[in-house]
């Protein structure tokens, strides 16, 4: 009998124990986006400058930038600040080639994306900001007409854009470069037109 | 001074089993949302913003830049159609239907996701490049040495997975099912 009240009398301990570790299991995992060291931000921000878009290295054996990135894909990616401003992504698909974008937030939501083909007439015209950046910029809009552009809300004021092209025949990726080099990125106030 | 001890004993525990959870969850894979089909899995929800707590933590853990909604879907194989882990001393066909996209491209990834160097440094097949016949879009042949026909190098004798990616594809993040039928066989052939 002695026994059993001492096992008996552990139970509320190893209770406590797992309650422990569930509370500690679930908070380290919501922790992890903003704790990880070598999230994809992490690994771009020595790669990219800020609100301008530039060329990742082709992916080779040893020199990838992430984990599960397509070899046969060109990349260029667009860091953004948007404490600086509204970011404008701009320019003209062309062709036929496959262009993928994707709009990622400091902790890694993916909060949008697109191919070429969702464009409207080939012409790209995007423009991330903060909700108040966005309010700011409604005030001024004209009321019989809507923007021509797609305006974005990003859920963070740090993020990048990637643009990926893919080089469908190995000697496609001069065209993909090409096609990539006709896309830019930049603070709205210092984009011309 | 039992009782402290006792407290202490049990917050220790509880942390250490908290964190081992978390250790193996974010090692293990994305969490729940997994969606099977045959050989292959993907995590269709990661790319979108209703990814679950469990993919955010492990793409944050790994560095992935996961693939958008609208951009495509990634699908990994990690053991063929039996279930049989892929084992490199064995040759593998990869061969079938793939659901509709524009593109596909199939690569051999280590598990962690990088490339495996070889001597062609051929790392995968884009849907355009590939010979094909003429009711089997898909018909990839993953071997050590040379093969005829689409012909995949394994590089070296490590523990692989292969990666299929639909780009454009009208495969949608809201599938909670893949009809396996819609995705290629992976099939072992002889081993080494």
């Amino acid at each position: 009998m002695k026994q059993l009240d001492r096992i008996l009398g552990w139970v509320p301990w190893i209770f406590g124990a797992l309650i422990i570790a569930g509370i500690v299991h679930i908070l380290s995992i919501l922790a992890m986006p903003r704790l990880a060291p070598n999230d994809s931000y992490s690994q771009l921000a020595g790669a990219a400058p800020l609100s301008r878009l530039a060329p990742l290295p082709a992916i080779a054996p040893g020199s990838e930038l992430a984990p599960f990135e397509d070899p046969a894909m060109l990349a260029s990616i667009c860091r953004y600040d948007l404490d600086r401003g509204p970011l404008r992504l701009r320019g003209n698909f062309g062709g036929d080639q496959l262009i993928l974008l994707s709009f990622h937030s400091r902790f890694g939501e993916v909060f949008y994306s697109m191919t070429d083909r969702s464009a409207t007439r080939g012409v790209l015209d995007i423009l991330v900001l903060t909700s108040l950046q966005l309010a700011a910029i409604e005030a001024y809009d004209s009321e019989d007409e809507l923007p021509s552009e797609l305006r974005l809300i990003a859920p963070d004021k740090l993020g990048y854009v990637i643009i990926r092209g893919l080089a469908a025949q190995p000697g496609g990726r001069d065209t993909a470069t090409t096609r990539l080099n006709a896309l830019a990125c930049g603070l709205e106030a210092s984009l011309p037109g | 001074m039992e009782n402290f001890l006792r407290t202490l004993a049990t917050l220790l525990i509880g942390v250490a089993l908290g964190l081992f959870a978390t250790y193996m969850a974010v090692e293990r894979g994305y969490g729940f949302g997994a969606v099977n089909a045959g050989a292959w899995r993907a995590w269709p929800k990661t790319g979108s913003p209703e990814a679950d707590p469990y993919a955010r933590a492990v793409v944050a853990r790994t560095g992935e830049i996961p693939l958008g909604l609208a951009e495509g879907l990634m699908f990994i194989a990690d053991s063929d159609d039996t279930g049989a882990p892929l084992d490199p001393k064995c040759d593998y066909t990869i061969r079938g239907r793939t659901p509709p996209a524009r593109y596909w491209t199939l690569t051999l990834m280590t598990p962690r996701g990088f490339l495996i160097d070889n001597d062609l440094k051929r790392f995968g097949f884009t849907s355009a490049e590939i010979v094909r016949e003429r009711e089997t879009p898909l018909d990839v042949i993953i071997s050590a040495s040379a093969r005829p026909g689409n012909w995949l190098p394994l590089g070296r004798p490590a523990p692989f997975v292969a990666v299929l990616r639909l780009y454009d594809t009208i495969v949608r993040a809201s599938a909670s099912a893949i009809d396996a039928r819609s995705l290629p066989s992976v099939v072992r052939g002889s081993c080494s």
